[in-house]
């Protein structure tokens, strides 16, 4: 038995105790000369993870890759450890090794400890958190992707502010807007043309027209409500509200017929719009649990309704509400007086321009 | 929607625990060991992590022709490959893995045999 019990309760061990403990240590350890990095005694394991060459005597500076023995020297010169990493490739298979050099004391003739742990673990958890964080993060990248084309999708079929009050709450509340202007858009007698006789044709045709329509309603801040058949209608002042309600959607009205002339004399087949224009107070509201859709009520958009069914081909008729609002800086023609289903007789009018002065 | 294994488990932190494992005991088996000198450490963890993500239903996908192609210059034999299939098994029992689940593992892993093994 190498160890006595001192009457002081320390336990004094023999050298010899400690070398044997220290050989078989799992941790890698030297004790190195300064001046010349002769290593003066190894541990197994650190002789399994950097073997010398066939000179036995080799220092340290040859057996440790990536040993950087000026920078160590100064280090440790200055008393301060120097440490490093480097790979041992007995055995066929890199491990990752850190090294660590200290002075054992402040007497510089002492020798130095150098100590070194295989890292193969903590490299393991690091590389498979790379890893997996690589994983995560593609996988968030996909979701977000999807959730952008379905914001997409939503955003087509329902205002901005609505879709987000509906993604932030779950449930949108109906809002009155008191000031807005609603269009109606209808074609006269394409059943008459040539071709509807070839229903996919006539699908074409009228999704291009639509698709610069919501060209036009977006670029005047209007917002396209719905397209029934070939009706067309959109609706300026909500979600947000704007002063220029009346004035933004007669200048839609204005582009559309005059997109629908330029169309007409390119193409054999004529289209012939004819629309109507109010201004009033609507209510807009999300309608439908499963299958929604945004939609605009009140006698404002029945009015609406009713002045494109009295609007003539490739004309503009607004009320008498929409004229008031707009009558200065557009130039508008009276109908006269028409009796109006639901509303009594009316004054209606035609948007022919705007004037210059307005633009 | 019934929830995968690696759902199960704990997510990243078990199946963290299942790569780390199976790791060591492919680097101790004499069968296995000879296929993992000499290849990187980090892109065989990045491989084994998404590889044992993916047989448990995690956020991994491999096609076929993937699998065909890391393991193509590496002539794994059949002795291997059921070594290293039997160690896996090894690994999520000890890990306390269900029995039910272990079994599908084994049958996900069994069906990509034809793609790790290289063909003679």
């Amino acid at each position: 038995m190498t160890i006595q019990k001192q009457e002081n309760q320390i336990f004094q061990v023999e050298t010899e105790t400690l070398r044997q403990m220290v050989q078989t240590l799992s941790l890698g350890a030297a004790l190195v000369q300064l001046s010349d990095w002769n290593v003066l005694f190894e541990n197994a394991s650190f002789f399994k993870w950097f073997p010398p060459g066939e000179d036995a005597d080799e220092p340290l500076t040859a057996r440790l890759e990536g040993f950087n023995a000026n920078r160590a020297m100064t280090r440790l010169q200055e008393g301060h450890p120097y440490s490093f990493e480097t790979e041992s490739k007995a055995g066929g298979r890199s491990i990752p090794i850190s090294v660590e050099l200290r002075r054992l004391s402040d007497d510089p003739s002492e020798p130095v400890v150098v100590e070194c742990r295989d890292l193969s673990k903590q490299k393991q958890a690091e590389y498979m958190l790379e890893s997996y964080s690589k994983m995560a993060e593609k996988n968030a990248r996909d979701l977000q992707r999807e959730k952008d084309r379905v914001e997409r999708l939503l955003l087509n079929i329902m205002p901005k502010s609505v879709y987000e009050e509906m993604r932030d709450y779950g449930t949108v509340t109906p809002q009155l807007f008191d000031n807005a202007s609603i269009l109606l858009l209808d074609f006269v007698g394409s059943t008459e043309m040539a071709i509807s006789r070839d229903p996919a044709g006539l699908i074409t045709q009228l999704n291009d027209i639509f698709t610069v329509f919501d060209r036009i309603t977006d670029l005047f801040g209007c917002e396209r409500i719905r397209t029934v058949g070939d009706a067309y209608m959109a609706v300026s002042g909500l979600p947000e509200q704007n002063p220029e309600h009346a004035h933004n959607i007669a200048r839609v009205a204005l582009r559309m017929m005059r997109y629908i002339e330029r169309r007409n004399s390119a193409h054999p087949e004529a289209w012939h719009a004819r629309i109507g224009i109010n201004s009033g107070p609507v209510i807009g509201s999300l309608v439908g649990v499963q299958k929604y859709v945004y939609d605009i009520f009140g006698p404002g958009v029945n009015m609406a309704a009713r002045m494109e069914t009295l609007s003539e081909s490739m004309k503009i008729t607004i009320s008498q509400n929409t004229y008031n609002l707009i009558k200065d800086d557009f130039l508008c023609v009276e109908r006269g007086e028409f009796e109006v289903k639901g509303f009594g007789l009316n004054t209606l009018y035609f948007l022919e321009r705007e004037h210059p002065h307005a633009r | 929607m019934s929830r995968t294994i690696f759902e199960r488990y704990g997510g990243f932190v078990n199946v963290s625990r299942v790569v780390s494992s199976f790791y060591d005991k492919m680097l101790d088996s004499p069968i296995t060991n000879p296929y993992f000198t000499n290849i990187d450490m980090r892109s065989l963890i990045d491989h084994q992590t998404k590889f044992i993500a993916y047989l448990m239903g995690g956020p991994a996908s491999y096609s076929n022709d993937h699998l065909e192609r890391v393991h193509a210059r590496l002539d794994i034999t059949e002795a291997a490959f059921l070594e290293a299939v039997l160690m896996l098994k090894e690994t999520l029992e000890d890990l306390d893995f269900e029995d039910q689940d272990i079994r599908t593992v084994e049958e996900q892993i069994m069906s990509t045999k034809n793609f790790i093994v290289t063909r003679g």
